[in-house]
């Protein structure tokens, strides 16, 4: 059984600056999958562009920030379903919706980038005031305030329309294109998806990310070569508020509407549970742990009634396939796959190459 | 105490005036300018009340948490769904039986033996593990929940105060003086006292057990230093099953006091899980009497709030929170690390 | 071998009139106990001294005091004539102070290459940077001369878990090197090593530049006298005397306390 702590984290990769045959090392699996989402399009209906892949996307990209804090930094922030949500709101209130007594009705690109800006320093504050602690504080600290939010989300009416939140928030109508129809909407999300996925290689290998890689490894160390750590951390913190809050506004364009509920606490575990069972030792992980956790609350209730079980009985499952995925692989589906590929190769003799 | 005192004389004069303060507010009759103001003093002093008997539930469950937490470092997100399961538990003995006072017993074995169950056969598993034994807690909760759902169901249920408990009981407590200047006093539920009382009798035995026994010893011991606890060759996976099922018998007997001031219903245990991690984060990690002065603070924040500020009440909460953090992160009462 | 870094430190400029290292009246309390009292200690730019002492005698908090991971409850430590008492580790760092440790304090989850890149950048400018660096930066460089001058180049890119022993302790010395350190403190770097390894230690040290000064921390006596200019023995949280290691080798206080250690 591996254990969680041990499990092998992101890290070593091509030292700084060997970036020649790039193209050449991507393995050709990487290419084939990279065409078949291009070009998904032609073969998949809307519910699948839509539905499944859509939300796939924008689930992975806040998955992926809490991958980042969490696996290349060492601090698992329950907080990044909360800076989408925030992201999510502030593009309801400062922008158009039903609830025009509370919309301030600004045009998109006042609104987007201020939605963004006070993610993120919402993000920032709140890793503030979590670093300062030791390592498993950090979910306490993150969990608490999340629910302090959704609490207050849910009581006040003046900014946030309480329990009703805001409907009819949708994406502004830019080049003449609907971006929520099906195929523009399959696009846009993977596209900020790719983005956000690329951003966190790249940056794990600059000199900020494998600082803080440092600091996750021997905090102590890096205080002793000359790194403020707390502000290392706090500014990770940043990093990933960035991409949870762009995945907040797809999100709130995606549902057309956003209630206290879209980041309470069953949300916010969600998101935890989809970046474990995907694995944090790669930024691929949290999308394939969002893409299982899709595919699951897609098809399990016709699993469930087949079984003779209600179909509500969904979070029920993904309880059980968590507490599977702890216990007997910590590292989540990739690890699964990392040991199942080291399986494959002990079995060649080191000595002979020739089969065991 | 004469330390602090000593080296913080701004901090300790504050503290006392803000502190008089108050209970002047509580003791003597208000003149009419201040009634203008606040409202009668009989909200005020029911807001009170109410924050301080909140804040005694909060205690009965954050004291568990901060126990297992303090000694085991597994921070049990699972807290609040063994309050809700004892309060549920509860509901049915009670209204079977008709005997309340039977309930709480049967509750804190039944719930004190499922917490036997997780620590020694899955916990113990993933010793050192700290980060996997939480991300368990997580999925319990999120199955717990479910069945818990399940089985009773999305509707509110209330756990009947037995008679004996029943009905409103006189403090003597000022709330305005007659014409003829005879006193009114204030009535208060009296369950609500009762469970103050009782959290006060649970604090107090805790605090004692802690100080003056062995185990009390070997806990404090563990708190402070786990590895030296495992060094001194006792038995400590006992100590930590003992430990673990007690916290989690006293969140299900919370349940059942909740059950009956308050009442049961799917999102509580969210609701006694955020108290107990704001409790804790507020009042310090592994220290009783932190967990006493958190959910103190933390109960009347609440109440007060709610009754003064009803939308912005849990900033309240959030800002106390925030400031702990901000200015001293091991909580108030918690062991500088 | 290890030059001069473009940072704060050689800004300070590397040759200072002053001491590099004054301690005056340095006590540490936990609770009752005195883990060290009293220490005043001074050591030159460029000088190399020991600290010996046997376990228990506070060689370690001196150390902690010196970096900063333990404030002192009294007295004053002035690193190149600044007031340090109440820097915070890594202010101290850029000021030209390195630290290697007992127990190895490695990324683990990192090659070679990675740890000692990083300890480049620690106390250069942009080590907030997002920005991945280009081929020929210079610290890439500088960091692969230090991993050639502690004998690990054919390990770059093996992670630091997957190292031997004696190999994470040469790590752990390349770390220190970085930047432009002008003192360094070693805290026990023979310990676990085996002959041909000290051999190796005692030439790197004694080939360090100049303007580097050092303070050992060693219970191998042999490595410490061999390496050091001048020696202070510290008993019970005091220094107690001072001297060459001529003179301290033929203390009879001192062989007293150490009953025949390591020299007879």
């Amino acid at each position: 059984m591996a254990r969680l702590e041990e499990a092998r984290l992101p890290s070593a990769g091509p030292t700084p600056g060997a970036e020649a045959g790039l193209v050449l090392r991507i393995p050709a699996a990487v290419w084939a999958v990279g065409a078949l989402l291009l070009l998904m399009p032609a073969f998949a209906n809307n519910f699948v562009l839509f539905q499944v892949f859509g939300w796939t996307f924008i689930l992975g990209m806040i998955a992926l920030s809490l991958m980042f804090l969490a696996g290349y930094g060492g601090m698992v922030s329950l907080i990044q379903m909360t800076v989408a949500g925030l992201a999510g709101y502030m593009v309801a209130i400062l922008g158009s919706s039903g609830t025009e007594e509370v919309s301030l009705g600004l045009a998109w690109w006042v609104t987007i980038p201020a939605a963004i800006i006070i993610a993120t320093l919402f993000g920032t504050v709140v890793g503030a005031l979590a670093v300062r602690t030791e390592g498993i504080y950090t979910i306490m600290i993150t969990l608490a305030i999340a629910a302090a939010f959704f609490y207050f989300t849910r009581q006040n009416y003046t900014i946030f329309n309480g329990y009703n939140g805001f409907s009819l928030v949708v994406p502004p109508r830019l080049f003449g294109i609907d971006w929520r129809q099906p195929v523009a909407f399959y696009y846009l999300t993977l596209g900020m998806a790719l983005l956000s996925y690329g951003a966190v290689i790249y940056v794990a290998r600059s000199p900020f990310g494998l600082a803080l890689q440092g600091v996750r490894d021997n905090a102590r160390r890096m205080a002793a070569l000359g790194y403020n750590v707390v502000w290392h951390r706090i500014f990770a913190y940043t990093f990933a508020a960035v991409i949870a809050a762009f995945a907040g506004i797809l999100l709130v364009w995606q549902n057309a509407q956003i209630a206290p509920g879209t980041a309470g606490i069953p949300a916010v575990i969600d998101i935890l549970v989809i970046a474990v069972v995907g694995g944090l030792r790669h930024p691929i992980g949290p999308f394939i742990g969002a893409f299982i956790y899709v595919l699951l609350s897609a098809f399990a209730p016709d699993v469930l009634t087949a079984f003779g079980l209600a179909p509500d009985r969904f979070k029920l499952l993904v309880g059980l396939g968590f507490l599977a995925v702890v216990y007997f692989s910590p590292d989540g589906v990739l690890g699964l796959w990392a040991r199942a590929m080291a399986a494959r190769r002990k079995r060649t003799d080191p000595l002979t190459g020739l089969p065991r | 105490m004469q330390g602090i005192v000593q080296r913080q004389p701004l901090l300790s004069l504050s503290v006392i005036v803000v502190v008089a303060f108050l209970l002047w507010l509580i003791l003597a009759p208000w003149p009419p300018g201040l009634t203008a103001v606040m409202g009668p003093k009989r909200v005020f002093l029911a807001a009170v009340l109410s924050g301080i008997t909140l804040g005694a539930l909060y205690f009965l469950v954050a004291s568990g948490f901060t126990l297992i937490f303090g000694l085991m470092r597994n921070v049990n997100l699972a807290h609040g769904s063994l309050y809700l399961l004892g309060g549920y538990l509860g509901f049915e003995i009670a209204d079977r039986t008709g005997a309340w006072l039977l309930a709480l017993p049967v509750v804190f074995v039944v719930v004190a033996l499922l917490g036997v169950v997780l620590q020694w056969a899955v916990f113990r598993r993933m010793e050192g593990e700290e980060l996997r034994q939480t991300l368990v807690t997580i999925g319990l909760s999120i199955v717990i929940a479910d069945i818990l759902l399940w089985i009773w169901g999305g509707q509110s249920y209330q756990i009947l105060t037995p008679d004996f408990l029943a009905g409103p009981m006189e403090l003597p407590l000022v709330t305005a003086v007659r014409s003829d200047g005879t006193a009114v006093y204030l009535r208060y539920p009296r369950v609500r006292m009762w469970i103050l009382f009782a959290a006060i009798v649970v604090g107090v035995a805790m605090w004692l057990v802690m100080t003056r026994t062995r185990i009390g010893m070997l806990i404090r011991a563990g708190v402070d230093d786990r590895e030296m606890l495992a060094a001194s060759g006792l038995p400590i996976q006992v100590v930590f099953v003992l430990v673990f099922a007690f916290g989690a018998g006293l969140a299900g007997v919370a349940g059942v006091v909740g059950g009956t001031f308050q009442s049961l219903s799917p999102g509580e245990d969210t609701r006694f899980l955020l108290a107990s991690l704001v409790v804790v984060i507020v009042g310090g990690m592994g220290s009783i009497p932190g967990a006493a002065l958190g959910a103190l603070i933390i109960g009347l924040a609440e109440q007060i709030g709610l009754v003064y500020a009803p939308t912005y009440s849990v900033v309240f909460t959030f800002l106390i929170m925030a400031a702990v953090l901000a200015f001293r992160p091991q909580g108030l009462l918690g062991a500088r690390r | 071998m290890i030059g001069p870094e473009i940072d704060t430190a050689a800004r300070l400029g590397s040759v200072s009139a002053g001491n590099a290292l004054e301690l005056r009246g340095v006590t540490r309390l936990f609770g009752a106990l005195a883990a060290i009292a009293d220490v005043t200690l001074t050591i030159r730019p460029g000088e190399r001294r020991a600290v010996l002492g046997s376990n228990g005698a506070g060689k370690t908090t001196l150390f902690n005091c010196i970096t900063g991971d333990v404030m002192p409850t009294s007295g004053t430590i002035r690193l190149f004539g600044e007031d340090v008492t109440r820097f915070p580790p890594h202010e101290r760092i850029r000021r030209g102070l390195r630290r290697t440790y007992q127990i190895s304090l490695l990324f683990s989850g990192l090659s070679v290459a990675d740890n000692v890149y990083l300890a480049c950048r620690g106390v250069s400018r942009w080590r907030f940077s997002l920005l991945r660096p280009r081929r020929g930066d210079p610290l890439l460089a500088r960091a692969d001369e230090l991993i050639e001058a502690v004998h690990l180049t054919a390990a770059r890119d093996r992670l630091v878990s997957e190292l031997s022993y004696g190999q994470q302790r040469q790590l752990e010395i390349a770390l220190a090197l970085a930047g432009a350190p002008r003192l360094i403190l070693f805290d026990e770097p023979a310990a676990g090593l085996s002959p041909t390894e000290r051999r190796e230690l005692v030439e790197i040290l004694t080939n360090l530049p100049r303007h580097i000064g050092f303070i050992i921390i060693e219970h191998d006596m042999d490595v410490a006298l061999r390496v050091a200019e001048s020696v202070s023995m510290m008993h019970n949280g005091r220094v107690f005397k001072e001297g060459t290691p001529a003179e301290i080798e033929n203390d009879p206080e001192v062989q007293a306390l150490y009953l025949g250690g390591a020299h007879g």
